[in-house]
């Protein structure tokens, strides 16, 4: 057994942040997968250890760590191993602004979409009672709303449509960060790093009009430079899903522009 | 390497990167900027990315070398990180998890139900010239809404909920503590600073909570926040908002 236990999800969006941080770091973890789509994070065993509910936490010695954000610089700190901040402080502000950007801005748009693609569509064949009783099972209600929602389809349309205006921008973003630094924060490999590429490594799959190797040469570079680690093959290699296994994108070497239909 | 702070009324984020300045005792220059009038969007590195997108709003903004540095958590672990002391921050990663991890709580759910009922009390000048010119389409929107007074009863209900669980979670953590992390942090002037000007706003979600009341009288006295304090030009900075972060719109 090891001294560290992360309660995760798929190698996707927060769960993913802590497993490459951990797998960067070297730090071996014992692994507990909760399937999202079965709400195996609303059961009361889970509960026990976030009563919020949310995926994902990490078991240190005996506390207990949510926060995806903060779990990585937790694990950053505490262990040894590369570092995953750099060392000028103007540098670390640059890695904590692109964090929170995503966290707080992008990630939730992009979030909405898959929602509404990937992951309504795969609970709602579930009997709809069963069902009903997981939603009531929900401890924040924010969540609650956020999975009625899916489940249901009853996203607006004003409201996708932001989304896609925002994830439009976040590639714009993202590119010019890229086209500047050759990662995303500063010129070393650092958390931001980590943090974005689980919210960007399908993008040319999932966003193929905004995103392959004309319109967003930066980009498709830093996802391969990412890709091609050790550490983020092994993390990715954790996923069940089909949604994970999108990254095999990254491994061609030339995405081109989409034909106009 | 020099550095400015634009800053407006010492209250939200502003007091918490003037207290955190001042506590560090690094230099800089400070340049009062009205924010509820857009004056930040007139300055040269307004449209940098970090400064038009920044999830805080109109918040201050700390210049480096020509940088534009926003977002004030952020700001105050590089004044800690680049100061003498080292002392805002706990050492400890344990610790210091817990205390980004209050400061991301509090600026995802409190900080935008503030800004909300602080707006809706005094709503900023956002005519033509203003929209204008802010970059940011969101950002945008927040203040159109908020300058024509178009508040959701639903959305003041749930921002006022906001902040009494924020005061319920400050005074529990006070149990047998001076400071919200053990040493005082970061934590207590971002807390601090989104707070104080809800008191009158919220008067419930004070009543009855002992321990919230002297902590804030504590923070009141720290010379960084007095000396923040008396930067004012309005008589209650307090009262004085901007459109500050969006109230979560997914999940």
């Amino acid at each position: 057994m090891n001294d560290v236990t992360l309660y995760h999800w798929e190698p996707n969006a927060n769960s993913g942040k802590p497993m490459l941080a951990l797998m960067e770091k070297g730090v071996a973890f014992d692994s507990h997968y909760l399937d999202l789509l079965n709400f195996d994070q609303h059961r009361p065993e889970y509960l026990a250890i976030n009563p919020q509910g949310t995926i994902p936490a990490m078991r240190h010695a005996n506390r207990v760590l949510t926060e995806s954000t903060a779990i990585m610089e937790y694990v950053n700190e505490a262990f040894t191993g590369p570092p995953l901040m750099p060392e000028n402080p103007r540098d670390r502000w640059r890695v904590r602004w692109w964090m929170k950007f995503m966290d707080q801005w992008l990630a939730p748009s992009f979030s909405m979409i898959g929602w509404n693609v990937f992951v309504g569509p795969a609970v709602r064949s579930k009997d709809p009672d069963e069902l009903k009783a997981a939603i009531e099972r929900i401890p924040l209600p924010e969540r609650r709303t956020a999975w009625r929602k899916a489940i249901y389809g009853l996203f607006r349309e004003e409201e996708l449509k932001e989304s896609q205006r925002r994830v439009a921008v976040g590639i714009r973003m993202l590119e010019a960060a890229l086209g500047e630094r050759e990662w995303l924060a500063s010129d070393r490999y650092s958390l931001a790093d980590v943090n974005g590429f689980n919210l960007a490594y399908a993008l040319p799959l999932s966003q193929p009009k905004l995103s392959n190797d004309e319109l967003t040469p930066n980009i498709l570079r830093w996802l391969r430079a990412i890709y091609a680690r050790p550490t983020t093959k092994a993390c990715w290699a954790m996923g069940r899903t089909a949604m994970v296994k999108r990254v095999a994108i990254l491994e061609q070497q030339y995405i081109g522009k989409v034909p106009a239909s | 390497m020099s550095m400015t702070v634009y800053h407006g009324e010492p209250n939200g984020p502003s007091l918490t990167v003037l207290a955190a300045l001042f506590e560090t005792g690094l230099d800089a220059a400070l340049v009062h900027i009205d924010l509820a009038k857009g004056q930040r969007h007139d300055l040269v590195f307004a449209q940098q990315p970090e400064v038009a997108m920044s999830v805080e709003g109109e918040g201050p903004v700390l210049v480096v070398d020509g940088e534009g540095m926003t977002d004030s958590v952020f700001i105050a672990c590089y004044l800690d990180d680049v100061g003498k002391g080292g002392s805002l921050r706990p050492a400890d990663p344990y610790a210091r998890w817990e205390m980004m991890t209050w400061c991301r709580q509090l600026i995802e759910r409190t900080a935008p139900a503030a800004a909300y009922l602080g707006l809706s009390a005094r709503p900023p000048v956002g005519d033509a010239a203003v929209l204008a010119k802010i970059g940011s389409a969101d950002l945008r929107a927040r203040w159109r809404d908020a300058a024509a007074g178009l508040s959701s009863e639903d959305r003041l209900a749930d921002s006022k909920t906001k902040i009494a669980q924020a005061v319920n979670k400050v005074e529990a953590q006070l149990d047998g503590r001076e400071w919200l992390m053990g040493e005082f942090s970061i934590a207590d002037l971002e807390s601090y600073a989104w707070l104080a000007g809800m008191v009158g706003l919220v008067d419930s979600a004070f009543a009855d909570r002992p321990r919230t009341a002297e902590w804030m009288h504590r923070v009141r006295l720290r010379p960084s926040v007095a000396k923040a304090l008396s930067l004012a030009r309005k008589p209650a900075p307090a009262a004085c908002w901007a459109p500050g972060p969006e109230i979560n719109r997914w999940g």
